[in-house]
């Protein structure tokens, strides 16, 4: 499995972290790709529910966004986004996925703008249903790029919670859920140490090492007592991934 | 009174003033009243503010044309692609002021104006930067602990924008809306706006209404104000009739990328066209039939591999 790529290794364990009859809030790309793969596999009766309106579509084919037609066509309820959204805060939601432009190590996530908020640098694209689903679900998996520019000690606008300033935070701000309790990136997955609620390394994928890890990180990695391999995708995951999910490699990377 | 509803769209956008606070229906690349935001460049309508969810389409559309003042919203993102660039620059060059929401927060502000009362109560942006950090609101949100529990929650006001423009499926003509499909935040902006502005792909006979009537997103006393405008959504799709044109969306973000290859994109499809019928015309009828959905799918041929 030479030719596996680090975003089917990813996809695979944000898949792992959808068991079966769970309902899990789904956003654009990889967490599509990983919902669809766990569909397909191990968790046939998960529930995807898109903040569109779109409750328990039947994947068949990539959808482009939360909103294709394809994810319309054959799902169960077509509703608003209002009632999607609330399906959040009445604790219906066990795990949501998310990404960001910068997370820390409580992970909190930025998703709004980098240098400055009123006339920032960069402006990106803005929270959307990240804060909901970070403050609401059951479980948060953060899905992201491994750069030391990305993981960095502080955000510099906190979007969506984490831990907020580490334990306790969520309890004194009133939120609900466990929070984060994965960070799946290009090189390893990570989880939050319970007590302190600091990002810690669990495995690294293949032919990646942990002192390269720490190295594209920006603030210093808790290490599991073992740091252990991430399971790389079995024939089937791979066969599924690259005949079924995504056959155009747009978001398990194009093979050579 | 017969008709009295029923404007063009050149009547419709010319009714809305400039500096009006508005909130558009549609979601992503779907749904959008996209004829009558190229009518409102067109027109010269000016110093818009935004009451907004994720109407991307629109804010970059206003925002490239350099219409747009202010936005309270949650999220501007061309799925698929990435950040808005002329919504973007707008923001960086501090010439569109921004108020940040999460999507519930937004939306729950609409609602609150729907159900005519000043504020809702809230769980989600405590402790986050979108409670902290402040845009041009007087007061977004207000930590606050239920009287009867002591829970803590987040108060939000009320926010009724001046102006709700949603492009629907089908009405008849007192304005009874239909919509197939995921419904978006349609009937939180109707209710919650002081006028609506509805634009159609088609208006029926009243039976056609009244014979599905679960198909309702807005009944005809909330719609002040009706058009037909088929094909009103593009290049972003309707359900159950086209797709959205991918290759036309997808040219147009390489082309926001650059200023000056904006400016001749809104020269080509909103100056130098007349109005909404030269566009489709434009277009073109060959392009146009390519998107439309069949009727067993409700989505294009085109764009569906494996459903069929």
């Amino acid at each position: 499995m030479s030719d596996v790529t680090r975003q089917e290794i990813m996809a695979v364990a944000a898949a792992r972290e959808i068991k079966d009859g769970e309902v899990a809030f789904i956003g654009t790309g990889l967490p599509m790709v990983a919902a669809y793969l766990a569909k397909f596999t191990h968790a046939p009766s998960s529930v995807l529910v898109f903040e569109s309106g779109i409750v328990d579509a039947r994947p068949r084919e990539l959808a482009t966004g939360v909103g294709d037609f394809r994810l319309l066509h054959g799902c169960v309820k077509a509703t608003g986004l209002y009632y999607a959204l609330s399906l959040l805060q009445g604790g219906f939601i066990d795990l949501g996925f998310m990404g960001g432009a910068e997370v820390d190590q409580y992970g909190n996530l930025n998703s709004t703008a980098i240098g400055g908020y009123a006339r920032p640098t960069v402006r990106l694209p803005g929270s959307g249903g990240a804060n909901d689903i970070g403050s609401l679900a059951g479980r948060i998996v953060i899905l992201m790029p491994h750069e030391q520019r990305r993981l960095v000690p502080r955000v510099q606008y906190l979007t969506t919670p984490g831990f907020l300033d580490g334990p306790g935070g969520r309890e004194r701000a009133g939120l609900r859920g466990e929070g984060p309790t994965r960070v799946i990136t290009d090189l390893a997955v990570l989880d939050f140490e319970p007590r302190s609620k600091r990002m810690r390394l669990l495995t690294v994928h293949p032919g990646v090492t942990p002192e390269e890890v720490q190295s594209r990180t920006g603030f210093p990695l808790l290490r599991a007592e073992t740091v252990g391999e991430t399971p790389a995708p079995s024939p089937e995951q791979a066969a599924i991934l690259r005949q079924r999910v995504d056959p155009e490699g747009i978001y398990i990377g194009k093979k050579g | 009174m017969i008709d009295a509803k029923i404007l063009s769209l050149r009547e419709a956008v010319a009714s809305v003033p400039d500096g009006a606070n508005m909130t558009f229906g549609g979601f992503a690349a779907y749904f959008t009243p996209m004829a009558f935001v190229r009518e409102m460049i067109r027109q010269g309508k000016r110093d818009i503010e935004m009451t907004s969810v994720a109407e991307c389409w629109v804010a970059d559309h206003l925002a490239g044309a350099g219409r747009l003042r202010r936005a309270r919203f949650s999220n501007f993102m061309f799925e698929g692609m990435g950040r808005c660039y002329n919504f973007s620059r707008g923001v960086e060059r501090g010439e569109i002021a921004v108020e940040d929401y999460s999507h519930f927060a937004i939306t729950s502000r609409l609602v609150a104006a729907a159900l005519g009362i000043p504020f809702l109560p809230i769980k989600p942006m405590a402790g986050t930067d979108l409670m902290h950090t402040r845009g041009f609101e007087a007061e977004k949100a207000r930590p606050f602990a239920c009287p009867f529990t002591g829970e803590s929650v987040l108060l939000v006001p009320a926010a009724r924008p001046d102006v709700a423009v949603i492009h629907a499926a089908r009405a008849d003509r007192d304005g009874n809306a239909q919509l197939f499909g995921n419904t978006c935040v349609i009937d939180e902006q109707a209710r919650a706006a002081s006028r609506v502005i509805v634009t159609v792909e088609e208006i029926v006979d009243d039976g056609v209404i009244r014979a599905q009537p679960e198909l309702t997103v807005l009944p005809g006393f909330l719609v002040d104000a009706l058009v037909d405008a088929p094909f009103g959504a593009h290049p972003t799709g309707m359900y159950r009739y086209y797709d959205p044109d991918f290759a036309f969306l997808t040219d147009y973000y390489a082309a926001s990328r650059d200023e000056a290859a904006f400016r001749r994109y809104l020269d080509e499809y909103v100056f130098d066209v007349a109005d909404h019928w030269a566009y489709l015309r434009k277009i073109g009828i060959r392009r146009l039939m390519a998107l439309r959905a069949d009727p067993g799918l409700g989505l294009a041929r085109i764009h569906a591999r494996t459903l069929s």
